[in-house]
């Protein structure tokens, strides 16, 4: 039983995992958060869970890295590198694991090359175990990260992302390997990356086994995702042919589209006589028991559609996008045009596209490629930007065949020949001039940022600044539990809520009542801590500052008809497309719009004149707000 | 005999007075201007009258007062520290109209109250002095008699206006070019101010500790000292923490000063409380520099320290009751610190929040702990009187206890709405020359990082407002 403590050199780690007998576990806590609670699980309960955790032994803790970044700054009011900090305390011997997108880092397009290494640096020292991945396998968009994470003396583990079809070989995957360890060396564990939870536990086997074969020496992690309700099977057959380590999460929280349950993976390979190296089963337990009870507050946040996927084998949608997609249908009102969208159209894109994987960025390209061609009739008739980008070449080379022509005339026009020679190839983001930009949010915060603010910064500009004023004025949030922090409905007079202050004081806040003035005020009356306080709060405020539709959407479409273009969600504009004075007709594409990962073409209603345009690029608007203005030709 | 006694005072001195007037079995009468009409002295004292709208100016009103007292029918009247408490007129008014003014006479305060006139008497009685002019001629050949002493004991020497104080009306000359420059300017600033234009020079003592004595004196004869107070830590000349007593360790040097001060306040005939102020150089020599002929704000450390209540003798003393007990009597023990906790920002230049409303007020309590407060929760920082929330006096039986224990107050405290001094106070409660008792009158300017500290320390206020807005639009808004 050998447990592998944070702090051991990297060669001794991977020689520790070389010499295994058993096999280790990386409890996915992020990735169970992401597929199936949105992104959402409190650092509240990943505290709540740590000393069951850290006394469990695993060979890491997936907690950081993903979308989480983004949704911990965005929806969980945390900073990222605090909520390293506050794990670090209170588990001191458990490696942190991240997810990284290479060059897209944590977000969803490329970074600069110096954007890149600093945010890696800052991380790593937290982060101890770096698994990497690019959604094309292009192994240089992962270099920067590689070296950083190398310099740090923190634990690369680069990634093959895996998916299924013809072109999708065992000699493919090995030859993949062998581009990636020439540029790592061999102190490395190298990751399959089943983002999806795809392909049979045979064919997994069969993949281990010949990687195996010819990396004997490299220690190999399988990652799935448990869509299709099977993704035991592989991970059983994963490490019978020879993986070293794999993912599983606490069950007190698993769901359909994350990590299967860890006890289950221990038991079912204890019957093939595997024992998991340095693991406390009493400890895997008692922190379901810990955190079950948690559970509950976070139920707005699973998937719309209970159940598991096996059809996941054919849309291929990669678990952590899963939840996102189901909502964004949900909210879109399409959700009963899924099963078209899921089981015909993705498919058919994904093939059309040259059959890559189906994964961040990737993943959000075929699908907002695929609800496009059905909702919108013509398929791609509105073509996302970061579809262009990708015929265009920016994120890396296709790796088994280029869409047909026809594709390449529809998404990049009539002279797309030309646009491809001029704009074609591996996009190079220049470096950011980093005082400029540390300058810039010193002036929109008014003071001096820290380096992890200007990462914040770097990552999600207009989100971290919103984030860092929120701290700034709410305070450290992440000691209130979910039941306060996602509370719906407001809460009962008298309701007693006790937390913990970051300082680690005890305090308790009794809800009092909420008066109404004659004047629309309300005062709501909190006793905190014995001595009573009141906030007030004005009626007009209230619309803007949740984030409401002042109009419905009914109105949005309408008044678009009449030519006013609204924004239809709150999201970021990424581009105005029309300039004034430009005439356009109906179905012409006026401005894209970013929510999350997803890019979404706001569409000409009215033919006529743009006379006057409200947004510009990088605007974060919520709905309703104006974009442009369209007049009647006249 | 139950007797009325009229606080001419507002704010946390008003409401220690009116204590001790209570303690003694007499009924207390306040005087307020319409601003204060919520202010807790109002409601605490056994009765309150109307002076007028203010601000300020009837607080300052000399024939008011003295129509609100007669009105009352009160017997004697305190003036506390500031406003007319130091003004020669405001005694002698009551002195003409039988009232009984607790302070010394007018003329003990006129005397006092002019520096120059105060070097005089001091220096015929040998008291040591920083060496000075006396007021310095008008004109050209004031200016001249300037130059001279300025080449004689060499620079920096602090010109000083003859009826100023408080640390109001005092420039630091460098060299003889400032000097004709700023002498005019001097003088025309000090007949604004205190409508008497005559100024002197002092030589500059560098970093000097400020040291002061108490003194109580009776109507028979007898003068006493309570020992020393430190209120070396201070900006621009205004105290911001008082201890007692000093940290010097030569005790025999400390008896020296207190009985210099006994011989100060005799040769000016003194009477009732007042503290004779001297500055104390790196070679330990020390040098008077003025006596003050009121109860001080930083009263409450000597008190702490003697079990002496001082306000409860200047009323005895003024009603001719000699003093209850002797020198031997005094006999102070442990040590006490005094911060006062004022709704302004130490990093603004200590800019006072006027205008902000205490939304949480939540102060501190246990051993050795006494809190002087006007404030309360719902209290809004007046824009027209001083921005003082609390005197927190700690008294420990060392002084690692009493600093731990200025510390864990400080912590206690939880105020919301206005920035205040704590988060200063709890710095500088953490500095090391301050807790090795080593500071003296350069110590803010050499310590600036006691200006950095975390705007809010404690979070409990900013998570009431989120909690509050979950409940008000019933999600969070900030996680939907």
């Amino acid at each position: 039983m050998t447990r592998i403590n944070q702090g051991t050199p990297v060669a001794q780690i991977v020689e520790t995992l070389r010499n295994a007998e058993g096999y280790y576990i990386t409890n996915t806590a992020r990735d169970l958060s992401q597929s199936d609670f949105k992104n959402r699980i409190l650092l509240h309960t990943d505290l709540m869970a740590a000393p069951a955790r850290e006394r469990a032994g695993y060979f890491s803790l997936e907690i950081t890295g993903g979308a989480s970044i983004h949704v911990d700054i965005l929806r969980k009011q945390v900073n990222p590198f605090l909520k390293l900090r506050k794990l670090r305390e209170a588990m001191p011997n458990t490696m942190f694991q991240t997810l990284c997108r290479g060059v897209n880092l944590f977000g969803y397009r490329p970074y600069p090359q110096n954007v890149i290494r600093f945010t890696v640096r800052e991380f790593a020292k937290f982060v101890d175990v770096w698994r990497t991945f690019d959604f094309m396998n292009h192994v240089p968009n992962m270099l920067a990260v590689f070296e950083e994470v190398a310099k740090a003396g923190k634990l690369n583990e680069p990634c093959i992302c895996f998916s299924t079809g013809p072109e999708h070989t065992d000699d493919f995957y090995v030859a993949k390997a062998g581009e990636i360890i020439e540029v790592t060396g061999r102190d490395i564990v190298l990751c399959i990356k089943n983002h999806g939870g795809l392909g049979t536990p045979t064919r997994i086997g069969q993949l281990v086994d010949s990687l195996k074969q010819k990396y004997p020496d490299i220690p190999l992690h399988y990652h799935g995702h448990n869509t299709d309700g099977n993704d035991l099977g592989r991970i059983i057959e994963a490490v019978k042919n020879g993986a070293t380590i794999v993912d599983a999460a606490d069950s007190a929280f698993t769901g359909f589209y994350g990590p299967p349950p860890i006890l289950s993976v221990v038991q079912s390979l204890k019957e093939f006589g595997y024992v998991a190296e340095g693991l406390d089963e009493g400890a895997v337990i008692e922190t379901s028991e810990v955190i079950r009870d948690e559970r509950q507050y976070y139920d707005q946040f699973e998937s719309q559609i209970k159940g598991f996927q096996p059809t996941v084998q054919i849309h291929k949608l990669p678990g952590g996008a899963m939840g996102s997609s189901l909502e964004q249908a949900s909210k879109g009102g399409f959700l009963d045009k899924m099963p078209d969208i899921l089981h015909k159209e993705l498919p058919r894109v994904q093939k059309e596209l040259g059959n890559y994987w189906s994964v961040t960025p990737g993943s959000q390209i075929l699908w907002t490629t695929a609800v496009s061609n059905v909702i919108d009739g013509e398929r791609y008739g509105n073509p996302s930007g970061d579809l262009k980008n990708l015929l265009l070449g920016k994120y890396g080379p296709f790796p088994f065949y280029k869409p047909d022509e026809w594709i390449y005339e529809k998404v990049l026009g009539d002279d797309w020949v030309t646009v491809l020679e001029e704009e074609g190839g591996v996009e190079e983001v220049e470096n950011m001039d980093l005082a400029l930009e540390r300058y810039d949010l010193a002036e929109q915060l008014g003071v001096e940022p820290t380096d992890e603010q200007l990462i914040l910064y770097l990552q999600h500009p207009n989100d971290a600044v919103e984030f860092l004023k929120f701290e700034e004025k709410y305070g450290r949030v992440y000691v209130l539990s979910p039941a306060v922090f996602f509370h719906k409905g407001g809460f009962d007079i008298g309701d007693k809520l006790a937390f913990r202050d970051h300082q680690g004081k005890e305090h308790m806040i009794e809800i009092g009542p909420s008066p109404v003035t004659d004047t629309g005020e309300t005062s709501v009356y909190l006793t905190v801590d014995h001595h009573q306080s009141s906030f007030t709060f004005k009626p007009e405020v209230t619309l803007s500052e949740a984030g409401e539709a002042v109009l419905s959407k009914e109105e949005i479409i309408d008044l678009a008809k009449a030519g006013d273009v609204r924004s239809p969600f709150g999201g970021n504009i990424v581009e105005i497309s029309a300039d004034e004075g430009q005439e356009v007709l109906v179905g012409d594409r006026v401005a894209i719009m970013e929510a999350m990962k997803m890019q979404t073409p706001i569409l000409c209603e009215m033919s006529g004149i743009v006379t006057a345009i409200f947004a510009k690029k990088g605007d974060a608007l919520k709905p309703g707000d104006r974009i442009l203005k369209i007049d009647q030709d006249e | 005999m139950k007797k009325k006694i009229l606080v001419a005072n507002r704010g946390e001195i008003a409401i220690r007075l009116i204590r001790a007037i209570q303690e003694l079995g007499h009924a207390a009468v306040a005087v307020y201007e319409t601003p204060d009409e919520m202010s807790r002295h109002i409601r605490i004292a056994d009765e309150a009258i109307l002076l007028g709208d203010g601000p300020r100016s009837d607080y300052l009103n000399i024939e008011k007062i003295i129509w609100a007292a007669k009105k009352t029918g009160a017997i004697a009247v305190h003036p506390g520290y500031g406003f007319l408490a130091e003004n020669p007129f405001f005694a002698k008014a009551c002195e003409m109209e039988d009232i009984i003014f607790i302070g010394p006479s007018s003329e003990i305060i006129t005397n006092l109250g002019n520096k120059v006139t105060a070097r005089k008497i001091m220096s015929d009685a040998g008291i040591p002095m920083v060496p000075g002019t006396p007021n310095l001629s008008q004109g050209k050949e004031g200016v001249e008699e300037a130059l001279t002493f300025g080449s004689e004991y060499g620079y920096p020497v602090m010109l000083k206006a003859t009826c100023g104080g408080g640390g109001r009306g005092i420039r630091r000359i460098e060299n003889d070019q400032e000097m004709v420059g700023q002498i005019p300017m001097a003088r025309s600033e000090a007949l604004a101010a205190f409508n008497d234009d005559s100024v002197y020079l002092e030589k500059v003592v560098l970093n000097p500790k400020h040291v002061e004595v108490q003194i109580l004196a009776d109507s028979h004869g007898n003068t006493l000292h309570l020992g020393t107070r430190d209120c070396s830590i201070q900006r621009r000349n205004q105290k911001l923490v008082e201890i007692a007593p000093s940290m010097i360790e030569d005790q025999g040097l400390l008896d020296k000063i207190c009985e210099t001060a006994v011989q100060a306040a005799e040769a000016s005939n003194y009477f009732n409380a007042g503290t004779v102020e001297f500055l104390l150089d790196s070679d330990f020599n020390y040098y008077f520099l003025e006596i003050n002929t009121r109860v001080q704000v930083e009263h409450t450390v000597t008190e702490m320290i003697t079990g002496i209540d001082i306000v409860r003798n200047q009323i005895n003393l003024a009603f001719g009751n000699p003093l209850s007990f002797t020198q031997e009597d005094v006999k102070p023990r442990g040590h006490a610190i005094e911060v006062r906790i004022n709704a302004e920002d130490p990093k603004n230049d200590f800019m006072p929040e006027g205008g902000k409303q205490v939304s949480v007020y939540r102060s501190t309590g246990g051993f050795g702990v006494r809190l002087d407060g006007f404030v309360y929760q719902g209290y809004v920082i007046p824009e027209v009187y001083d921005s003082l929330l609390v005197k927190l006096t700690v008294h420990g039986f060392t002084w690692d206890e009493t600093v731990g224990r200025l510390r864990r107050c400080l912590q206690n405290f939880a105020i919301r709405g206005p920035k205040t001094t704590i988060p200063f106070y709890e710095n500088i409660a953490s500095e090391k020359d301050f807790l090795s008792g080593n500071f003296d009158t350069s110590y803010i300017d050499t310590h600036p990082h006691i200006f950095l500290y975390d705007e809010d320390s404690s979070e409990v206020g900013k998570l009431a407002r989120l909690i509050a807005e979950i409940h008000y639009r019933k999600e969070n808004p900030y996680a939907a």
